[in-house]
């Protein structure tokens, strides 16, 4: 086995690796670059835990080798917030109480955001069909499907909310 | 700087139940909130578990000489490098203790620990396994209660008769006099399955033990102190050497207050390597080797006079208990009291029996033995009415508890919102109108505990401890040793801090989740925290007031019959609130009136006289909407309410967070996580066969909340979220019975049970 | 947990089957939604990987009112799902991918992917079979066009012989025609425990000239019907007869009971599938 020079590009920021090409995404953020906020939480891909976005779509990390996400603009959880100013959809989350443990928010929020990034006027529907990969054991998911809902009408654009 | 608010005469309170986001949010919401699952210590090694693949046998030998031929293989551990204490959560009864965890003898479940492994990398850890070799007698297996405790049965425990690991009764009334008043007797037998915690952390631990011969455990778990006295009693060790830190916990649903095989496995490691050692369950281990809801069988009899009053009820159940005991001597108690509940009986009889299988041991989970309860009574009892020609709601209703009622010798009831409850109900369904076709409405009853009065963990502290200390600057340290695991406690204990002592939710810094500097608390199961660890932060925060207010009395020249009081950060007479100063001015003022220390409020709550069970009692009825696809069995969940009464809700977005969870679970129970064994292996140990609600099944689940006043509770308040488990699996079961008039005994229902149940029906009607 | 390989990472199509050519112990993961799983499971240990993720000749949809429908094997779920062209002209595809895992699984995981795969609970197949699909396959020494229905030859068995997936053709659609779908489970994203998939032509007459059902998670490999076809070709629309096609569904078949349902139990929930779709396609094709 030959380990390789991967460049991945991870919220805006290049990290050079020299990985086990078997190693998963979720593997490289979390272990090589170091970023724990994405969670891992099962082996058959179903849980979500793992979501990122990959060229703003939402991708379960857990099973897509790294090797394959050179090239792409990888956006974990960390890489929403900008200047501590938190995205309007962690906003959302807050101000539902879309989230109890936590374990699962990472993943969930960004799948939520992946769904905003292309649907700015979601129905009920397609907004839960849009966390549908993503478990959540806590919240039975209508806080959430909230918490999208309020943050797609913009009620959370504003900064300093 | 707290600007002076005019203070709404109506309000009763500040802080308490309004609109306060959860205080752990900005650490969630951005993946700064490190669980256990993250953390990475220097020198860490990676510890992985072998376990038996036998349900039943002695351990002749294990050679793991080659495993550590392996570079990279740090050590190997089995039960001959522990003491061999045969642990349990229920201390005070040594015999219940019978979990080595790591076993020197036998294994008597399919996932058992039998050695474990640690090594540079995960992956080396996972290899060494292969390279373990252990020799077993392989033994007969019994895997159902049934089988378990026929004579010939295989002895799983020894000294335990027929398998038999604990029995129960509780008994009021002369109940065959009951039932010879009754008019109606109906009996039935029911199947209750398991359930899988199914927390989105698994099971984690990283245990770190020194030269110093000390032990620090990250750990995700719902008890630190647990853990921490239960370590202690493993390892031989003082409890006052050993620090459980768990921060940020991933779900717990009470399946994580025991000691489970990462957290043993990987202190046991460390202890003989001098290295911190990290084991993380994967999910198929956590479903296969981390212990489950209860499996039960119920008979259920129970007689009734042709009006609807309820005369007697006579119980028997047996429990899959599995391998160990766990905390199901709990769960068998609870299921049977609870089983009674919300109704007052002439006459009560349960007989509850513990067997020993070979299999998962269970213990509890949420609503710890009361879903299996519902299940059973409620659907009974919706069969009874039907037979009798009675209203369901109001049958229920004439017979339920009451404020001031006794459950003899049993409990007393201080608060119950239950009758409003079903007024509530009444008008959800009145409001639906009629039905599509293929939809119903199913309803169920239930009551909950609010924290249990049993010292069973032996333990000499107060059941819950609280600090307040008061900084210069006016912000407040509140030290609990309540556990969050996501059900909120952090911030329902800010919450009442804040109420109590007068200040924002914003200027309270809670510790928890960390023995070294938290108190004792017995922890997050049995939905006790709030009344519970609530009742020791209203108690701190009210003291330190006290203290704090000596200084303004003293300086405010106010005649006696006056009081003062802090409310939202402004220290005021209460007749006039205009008049005051800001909370932190009064605050240094204290400060150096007492010599520069600062003000320290304690507080600690343990239930004293209180019944059998709880201090208090939540109570609810809820009704659920479902539709059934009559071709196929397939279920739908459309609608919900729940009349619910906890007392005074603390944490608003908490509770709708609790309930919309709860039912999740609840209804998760009733038609979907189906945990079937065969010859005690789990068919399905992974997320794909295991089935889990989504958003795109969760229905609306509408609340009502019933406010009662509960005196025992801190400002009246009760449990939520535990409680909210038990009812759904039993409201669907009748939603069922209404549309098609099957009886469904066995949850979770499946859709070609429900096919089955059908076909039987037309059958009969054709004969 | 998944064993050591070497990585390949060709740029062109050329590049990928040369290299394919060269390493016989090798496997092709491009969305790697199923494979990386029986991967980490230790079913599959290839020595070498090849990554065609990047290979942007085969990520197409081409749509010809005569030649048909052609989408390239490195095609995502998502894609297909969103395709204005596919949702006018084949709408049961596009219902069909909405309902195909997550959203997470759809936007990496590609069509060649799941065909190859050959799950015989996968979406596509059934759905692909009753359009009377083709899919073409190859290698570095040539191509070769293999109707879908005898692309499958047992559960997780293709009759690729050291060949990639390369483009799925369905033919053009026929005027007075209609296809539906639908896999029976208890969670809307889960594979079906079993599925239907029903095609209906008509005449200009609203008889019936063509008509497929072909049963997923029936067997292993997709199920087509021929005795449904027997009966309904010729006839007009009659509930009955979609009644009587199910009872013929229920047997033409051979489920596999789990944990998820008997075998009864399948066959009776393949024959109400294969009622309702039929009626469906049906409707579909009078307009």
């Amino acid at each position: 086995m030959e380990k390789r020079l991967l460049t991945l590009n991870v919220n805006g920021q290049d990290y050079e690796l020299y990985i086990n090409p078997k190693t998963l995404l979720v593997e490289a953020i979390r272990d090589h670059i170091g970023l724990t906020g994405t969670k891992r939480g099962c082996d058959t891909v179903s849980c979500g835990a793992c979501t990122v976005m990959i060229n703003g779509m939402a991708v379960k990390s857990c099973s897509v080798l790294a090797m394959q996400a050179e090239g792409m603009e990888i956006t974990t959880v960390e890489g929403l917030e900008v200047n501590g100013e938190l995205a309007p959809i962690q906003k959302a989350f807050i101000d539902n109480g879309s989230y109890q443990c936590g374990f699962c928010a990472p993943g969930m929020i960004m799948s939520a955001q992946a769904l905003l990034n292309e649907n700015k006027n979601p129905t009920e529907w397609e907004i839960k069909e849009g966390i549908e990969g993503n478990i959540c054991r806590c919240t039975g998911y209508n806080s959430i499907v909230r918490a999208i809902d309020g943050a797609a009408k913009g009620k959370y654009t504003e900064a300093k909310s | 700087m707290n600007k002076y608010t005019v203070i709404n005469p109506h309000s009763k309170f500040t802080v308490l139940n309004t609109h306060v986001h959860n205080i752990d949010g900005v650490a969630k919401v951005t993946g700064r909130a490190e669980y256990t699952f993250d953390i990475k210590l220097p020198g860490m090694l990676y510890g992985k578990i072998l376990r038996s693949p036998h349900p039943h046998a002695k351990i002749l030998n294990i050679d793991y000489s080659r495993a550590m031929e392996l570079p990279g293989v740090y050590g190997v551990v089995t039960g001959k490098d522990t003491l061999g204490v045969k642990q349990g959560i229920w201390r005070r009864y040594k015999d219940l203790c019978d979990e080595q965890i790591l076993p020197v003898d036998k294994v008597r479940y399919i996932g058992e620990p039998v050695a474990a492994v640690a090594a540079i990398t995960e992956e080396i850890a996972e290899k060494a396994l292969d390279y373990i070799d252990v020799e077993y007698e392989v033994l007969q297996g019994v895997y159902e209660p049934l089988d378990a405790i026929k004579k010939d049965a295989p002895e799983i425990h020894e000294g335990f008769e027929r398998n038999i690991n604990v029995t129960r009764h509780i008994e009021w009334g002369e109940v065959e006099e009951a039932f010879d008043e009754a008019e109606y007797v109906r009996e039935d037998w029911f199947k209750c399955g398991g359930q899988a915690h199914m927390c989105m952390e698994t099971r984690a631990a990283v245990s770190s033990y020194t030269p110093e011969k000390k032990m620090t455990i990250y750990s995700s778990n719902q008890s630190a102190y647990y853990m921490q006295a239960l370590m202690a009693g493993v390892l031989g060790m003082r409890e006052g050497d050993i620090r459980i830190l768990a921060q940020y916990v991933g779900g717990g649903f009470g399946g994580k207050f025991e000691l489970d095989g990462a957290i043993f496995c990987s202190a046991i490691l460390s202890m003989k390597l001098f290295r911190p050692v990290k084991i993380i369950y994967t999910r198929e281990e956590d479903f296969i080797a981390t212990k489950r809801r209860t499996p039960m069988f119920y008979y259920v009899r129970t007689g009734v006079k042709k009006d609807g009053t309820f005369c007697a009820r006579e119980a028997k159940v047996f429990t899959n208990g599995g391998a160990y005991t766990g905390m199901g001597a709990t769960a068998l108690y609870l299921t049977g009291f609870f089983h009674s509940f919300p109704y007052r009986w002439k006459g009560y009889r349960y007989d509850g029996y513990r067997v020993y299988t070979n299999t998962l041991p269970s213990t509890s989970m949420r609503g710890f033995g009361a879903p299996q309860a519902m299940w059973c009574s409620e659907q009974q009892i919706e069969w009874i009415a039907a037979d009798l020609g009675l209203d369901p709601i109001e049958m229920r209703r004439k017979n339920s508890h009451h404020e001031g009622y006794e459950v003899p010798g049993q409990a007393t009831i201080a608060s119950c919102g239950i009758d409003q409850c079903y007024d509530e109900i009444k008008s959800w369904i009145a409001s639906k109108g009629e039905l599509p076709a293929n939809r119903s409405i199913g309803l169920s009853a239930c009551g909950f505990m609010s924290g249990g009065i049993f010292n069973w963990f032996d333990t000499p502290y107060s059941f819950s401890s609280a600090v307040v200390t008061i900084n210069q600057d006016g912000t407040v340290e509140l030290h609990v040793g309540a556990q969050e695991i996501g059900q909120g406690s952090n911030t329902t204990m800010a919450i009442i801090c804040a109420e109590a002592l007068g200040v924002k939710v914003g200027d309270i810094k809670v510790h928890s989740g960390d023995t070294d500097h938290c108190p004792a608390d017995l922890g997050a199961w049995g939905s006790r925290q709030t009344l519970m660890t609530g009742n020791a932060v209203k108690m701190a925060a009210e003291s330190a007031k006290k203290q704090l207010l000596e200084f303004a009395y003293a300086q405010s020249g106010l005649n006696i019959v006056y009081d003062l009081d802090i409310k939202d950060g402004w220290v005021h007479a209460i007749a006039r609130p205009e008049r005051g100063e800001e909370f932190v001015q009064l605050v240094r003022k204290a400060l150096r009136g007492k010599d520069g220390q600062r003000i320290i409020g304690r507080g600690y709550y343990t239930p004293h006289r209180k019944g059998m069970i709880s201090p208090a009692y939540s109570y609810m009825l809820q009704g659920v909407e479902v539709e059934v696809d009559e071709e196929t069995g397939k279920i739908t969940l459309v609608d919900s309410m729940t009349a619910h009464d906890c007392g005074q809700p603390i944490n608003h977005l908490g509770l709708i967070g609790q309930l919309e969870g709860a039912f999740s679970m609840a209804a998760g129970y009733g038609y979907l996580e189906y945990m079937p064994y065969e010859d005690g292996k789990l068919m399905n140990p992974n997320l794909v066969d295991y089935k889990m609600i989504r958003a795109t099944e969760m229905p609306p689940a509408n609340i009502a909340e019933i406010d009662t006043y509960e005196p025992e509770g801190p400002y009246g308040a009760k449990e939520a979220g535990e409680g909210l488990t038990n009812p759904t699996a039993a409201a669907i079961g009748n939603a069922l019975f209404h549309r098609f008039g099957i009886q469904m005994k066995e949850c979770p229902v499946r859709p070609e049970m429900i096919l089955n149940a059908l076909k039987e029906k037309k059958e009969a009607q054709e004969k | 947990m998944i064993n050591d390989f070497n990585y390949l990472k060709p740029g062109t199509l050329k590049e990928a089957l040369a290299m394919y050519a060269e390493h016989e112990d090798c496997k092709v993961i491009c969305g790697g939604q199923s494979l990386l799983i029986v991967m980490r499971q230790g079913m599959i240990s290839p020595e070498y990987m090849l990554d065609i993720k990047h290979v942007k000749e085969l990520d197409y949809i081409k749509f010809d009112a005569k030649d048909g429908l052609r989408i390239g094997a490195t095609t995502t779920h998502r894609t297909i799902e969103k395709s204005d062209v596919i949702k006018k002209n084949y709408p049961v595809m596009v219902s069909m991918e909405n309902k195909l895992a997550s959203i997470q699984v759809r936007n990496w995981g590609t069509i060649g992917g799941n065909l190859a795969h050959a799950d015989s609970a996968g979406d596509p197949g059934p759905v692909l079979i009753a359009l009377k699909a083709n899919i073409k396959i190859g290698n570095a020494n040539g191509e070769r066009t293999v109707a879908l229905e005898d692309f499958f030859v047992d559960y997780f068995e293709t009759v690729m012989d050291h060949e990639l997936v390369l483009e799925v053709h369905i033919p053009a659609p026929e005027p007075k025609s209609g296809a539906a779908y639908q896999k029976f489970n208890l969670l809307d994203s889960d594979m079906g425990i079993v599925a239907a998939a029903a095609y209906v032509a008509l005449n200009d007459s609203g008889i019936c000239k063509d008509v497929r059902v072909v049963l997923g998670n029936a067997g292993s490999t997709p199920i087509r019907v021929k005795r449904i076809e027997e009966l309904l070709i010729g006839k007009v629309y009659d509930e009955n007869l979609f009644a009587e096609a199910g009872s013929i569904a229920s047997v033409d078949c051979e489920p596999v009971a789990d944990i998820h349902g008997s075998e009864e139990h399948r066959r009776h929930i393949l024959g109400v599938l294969t009622k309702r779709m039929l009626k469906k396609a049906w409707e579909q094709a009078k307009g």
